[in-house]
């Protein structure tokens, strides 16, 4: 036991050694790089530019949603994609959204976006509809 | 005499090929936290604060107790942490295969992103016999030690 507990306290030096040196790769928060997250404000400031993604169920899209949000979940990718599609335009940044912090639709939608759709300008809002609901309040 | 002496140096190699195997897994991760931490993240069961965590941490954890191994120094406890590690890895590998999630298990980076459930179950059930079998050699060789 005594030995074990000298390994996990050995272990821990380079750990905390690389985790220092790796400290602007990786963000502890969430996993998607700080720039492809967007806050409620900042996506707020881009005013008529932004199609609003809901990566949330059907369920909770029709419950109530973004204003203009488009649904585009994982479930009915393949039918709601061409819909999502239609409304797109190059000018315009992609802001996909899910429940809240952690949650992961949103991520996954947004990663199927730029990865498969070839999209630009795709971000995850921060927080997700919870946030959005804080803010509106 | 010469009998003991081949029983002995297989034990040896034993320690040298299961050492080497997590430093390896170790060293590859090592490497690559970043992509460690989104593979411990795919099995849904931690936070991403705490898989960013473990992905600094265990790689270093592996190749540590994988050196114990091959040194002999720490040996008991490098032994228990790797069963520990082993039954752990295999143990979120059924519960994510259960629960229906497709994902790699990244124990040893790049190079097991294509392995199936089955084979990596498979490993993980060798490497687990192999630790045990080298625990419980090391533990009844103390015993007798200390009944001498």
């Amino acid at each position: 036991m005594r030995q074990a507990l000298v390994l996990a306290a050995l272990a821990l030096l380079p750990g905390i050694g690389q985790a220092i040196y790796f400290r602007d790769k990786v963000s502890w928060q969430s996993p998607i790089p700080a720039s492809e997250m967007v806050t409620v404000a900042q996506a707020r400031a881009w005013d008529g530019n932004v199609i609003w993604v809901d990566a949330r169920p059907d369920v909770e899209f029709e419950r109530d949603h973004v204003p203009d949000a488009v649904p585009l979940n994982e479930d009915r990718w393949n039918e709601l994609l061409p819909q999502f599609l239609a409304t797109w335009s190059p000018e315009k940044r992609v802001v996909v959204y899910c429940s809240s912090q952690s949650c992961n639709a949103s991520r996954e939608v947004a990663r199927r976006l730029r990865g498969e759709a070839q999209l630009k300008d795709v971000f995850v809002l921060q927080g997700g509809w919870e946030e959005w609901l804080k803010s509106r309040k | 005499m010469a009998e003991i002496a081949k029983v002995k140096f297989a034990w040896r190699i034993m320690d040298l090929v299961v050492g080497g195997v997590f430093i390896y897994a170790g060293v590859v991760k090592a490497f690559q936290p970043v992509r460690f931490a989104s593979d411990i993240d795919n099995y849904k069961i931690l936070p991403w604060t705490i898989s960013v965590g473990l992905a600094f941490y265990l790689p270093w954890l592996e190749i540590l107790c994988g050196l114990a191994l091959i040194l002999r120094r720490l040996y008991l406890g490098g032994l228990s942490i790797l069963t520990a590690l082993v039954l752990i890895f295999s143990g979120v590998t059924i519960a994510a295969k259960v629960r229906g999630l497709d994902i790699t298990c990244g124990c040893f980076g790049h190079a097991s992103q294509n392995w199936s459930f089955s084979g990596h179950l498979a490993l993980d059930l060798v490497i687990l016999a192999a630790l045990l079998a080298l625990y419980f050699k090391v533990t009844s060789e103390n015993r007798l030690q200390n009944a001498v």
